[in-house]
């Protein structure tokens, strides 16, 4: 069954317990989550939603840094549980972070990052590093660009650029970046998602990105699962889940792009969710609180996954 | 009538260090107007002196921040007011948040976490009226709902809300006095998304329900194009256009708008993109002329020798480049095609 996956997911959920005995609760950060990548065919596998609807979680689950409370995840067939924390499972799964400013410490030298990733794993010998200069190729940098700099004295899309270097070096077959664009200014975005497709195109790189910028989505990924509250709600090829989306959730999504035209203003107000909290524990459908077009049976009965229009849709209005 | 006129000003951060000084000149000769109930954005790429900007004209500079010309006056109903010559700290406190106010930047994090939200709420409000504690609450209620927010949030703590909802109470915090002109830095980064249409929806209620007049700070275009009423770009320290969002957006005359417009990627459109070439200057030592030559793809001669000024092409359009001074209609077109 797991023949012919880079990476298999099923059913992962995640609980986390906060407090104890009277006043404990809990939350499912992740619900019941099923992805799988091909081995044969790298592609760019989007996870969007809104801040706190359980993306960077199960980006953790997948490197490994935390155990699902249900599900299991196989790595070409293996599964991760028993592969976490092994140097052949951290060659192959790179993770790249949020804030390239937090990613490096300020008071190391970035290219000691890069030695110290390049002896560990590839084994080189001190003093040569022969595929720090070629991944820092790959990404658009010169090696003299980064050569004895701080962090604080590079720009943030530099620094995001070498972070992506970096998780390079291994010559992984699966990055997991985690919002790597949104901490850099607009005009500088569009390099670091080329980059990502340059590397699935020449390098044969797999990437998760999990962003909640759907222009940047739409323009490199292949597939997209559309995250609310720990569930997918919509999975399917980007260009159709975003040409035509039919889940609320992603409609709204969708016309919340500020799009950069002054003539198009957004007229219609939304409503927001005001505590997480309280969506995470809505009993039926997760969105019922705020959906325009929500019905008796939304806060009732929690929706199944419908296939739609080659894809797959978690809503009561396609059943 | 213009609420607010900035005239030839110069902020640098100075710092010493070994007996050297080092400056960082991070706006150098910014003049512009602000119109009574406009949205005025300020747009550019991080560390163009954006934000340093709103710091001096709201009368924050503080060293190594020092202000060495220009004039920042305000106009309050006929009452003018240089606040770069109050030195009066008491004076300049009573402006901020009655007059003047300042959402400052990644506010989602400003609020304190160990006091419940109303008590944010009384200490602005104290500082500036004295009031009871029903006018206290008559206001914040009156405020909130205005604003489409919930009375409930008023009992709790700032780790019990999303960053959302967090960043949406510092706004309403910093508009309750009905401040006549509104400082956002930044006010929608790191948002997602829904969020961030959330707070846009919010600005553009407290304008049109305080009639306040608002200075939008952001990197992102795209909200520029979805709030304001004119637009200034900055690049190193400079205005390099100035006009009317909708004349900016399709007619943008400077190279450096036009490349930052065209990095923007749009939903439904996957053809291949360049990011903007090349980095923003360090403002230590800026480059000569005009400061956008190195990255520019027209840059001449002259524009390493000489810094264009800002010359009006149009109805309220101003442009700082020298293809524009040399009647460079032909040459433009050579460049568009």
């Amino acid at each position: 069954m797991h023949s012919g996956k880079l990476l298999e997911a099923s059913d992962l959920t995640k609980v986390f317990t906060k407090g104890q005995g009277f006043v404990r609760s809990t939350i499912e950060a992740v619900s019941r989550v099923s992805l799988s990548l091909d081995l044969a065919k790298p592609e760019i596998f989007t996870l969007a939603g809104e801040s706190g609807s359980g993306k960077s979680t199960v980006a953790k689950l997948i490197l490994g840094f935390e155990a699902p409370t249900s599900g299991k995840i196989w790595y070409r067939g293996r599964p991760i549980a028993n592969l976490k924390g092994t140097k052949e499972f951290m060659k192959d799964v790179q993770p790249v972070f949020q804030n390239p400013f937090e990613t490096f410490n300020p008071l190391k030298k970035v290219q000691s990052y890069f030695f110290e990733t390049e002896r560990n794993f590839a084994g080189s010998a001190q003093g040569s590093y022969p595929l720090t200069e070629k991944s820092l190729e790959l990404v658009g940098l010169n090696f003299s660009e980064i050569k004895d700099k701080y962090p604080s004295e590079m720009s943030g899309g530099q620094l995001q650029r070498a972070s992506i270097a970096r998780a390079l070096i291994t010559n992984p077959a699966l990055l997991i970046a985690d919002e790597p664009v949104s901490m850099i200014d607009a005009s500088l975005r569009m390099s670091v998602v080329n980059l990502f497709k340059t590397l699935k195109e020449e390098q044969r790189v797999s990437i998760i990105y999990i962003t909640h910028d759907l222009a940047t989505a739409y323009y490199i990924s292949d597939r997209i699962a559309i995250m609310l509250r720990g569930q997918f709600v919509e999975v399917g090829s980007v260009k159709k889940v975003l040409d035509n989306p039919l889940h609320p959730y992603t409609q709204l999504l969708k016309s919340s792009v500020p799009d950069p035209d002054p003539r198009s203003r957004w007229e219609e107000d939304i409503a927001l969710s005001d505590l997480e909290t309280r969506e995470y524990t809505r009993r039926g459908c997760k969105f019922a609180g705020r959906c325009p077009q929500v019905q008796k049976i939304c806060c009732e009965g929690e929706p199944d996954y419908h296939a739609v229009d080659d894809r797959l849709v978690k809503c009561h209005l396609y059943s | 009538m213009a609420i607010l006129e900035v005239k030839d000003l110069q902020a640098y951060y100075i710092t010493h260090k070994y007996g050297r000084s080092t400056s960082v000149k991070a706006v150098d000769g910014v003049s512009f107007q602000v119109e009574k109930d406009e949205i005025y954005g300020i747009a550019g790429e991080s560390g163009c002196g954006k934000s340093t900007l709103l710091k001096a004209i709201s009368g924050l500079a503080k060293p190594p921040l020092e202000i060495l010309a220009g004039e920042v006056t305000y106009n309050f109903d006929g009452e003018r007011l240089d606040i770069l010559a109050l030195n009066d700290e008491k004076q300049r406190r009573k402006l901020r948040g009655a007059r003047i106010s300042l959402i400052p930047q990644g506010s989602m994090s400003v609020l304190n976490p160990v006091r419940r939200i109303r008590k944010s709420f009384e200490d602005i409000i104290r500082a500036h009226l004295d009031v009871s504690a029903e006018e206290f609450e008559e206001m914040v209620r009156k405020h909130l709902d205005a604003l489409g927010l919930d009375w409930t949030v008023m009992h709790t703590y700032p780790h019990q809300l999303s960053g959302g909802m967090r960043q949406r109470i510092t706004i309403a915090l910093s508009t309750i006095l009905k401040p006549d002109i509104v400082f956002a830095d930044e006010p929608t980064t790191a948002l997602d998304v829904v969020v961030q249409r959330g707070v846009v929806q919010l600005i553009r209620k407290i304008k049109e329900e305080q009639r306040s007049t608002l200075v939008l700070v952001t990197h992102d275009l795209s909200i520029h194009a979805k709030l304001c009423d004119r637009l200034a770009v900055m690049y190193a320290g400079k205005i390099v256009e100035e006009g009317e969002v909708e004349s900016i957006f399709s007619t943008p005359r400077h190279p450096y708008t036009r490349m930052l417009l065209n990095s923007l990627p749009k939903l439904g459109d996957s053809s291949a993109r360049s990011s903007a070439p090349g980095a923003p200057p360090s403002l230590v030592n800026p480059p000569s002329g005009c400061r956008f030559h190195p990255r520019c793809p027209h840059s001449m001669e002259l524009c390493r020798l000489e810094v264009p000024e800002l010359l009006e092409v149009g109805s309220g359009h101003r442009v700082a480049c020298f293809l524009e001074r040399r009647g460079a209609d032909a040459q433009r077109q050579a460049v568009g095609s």
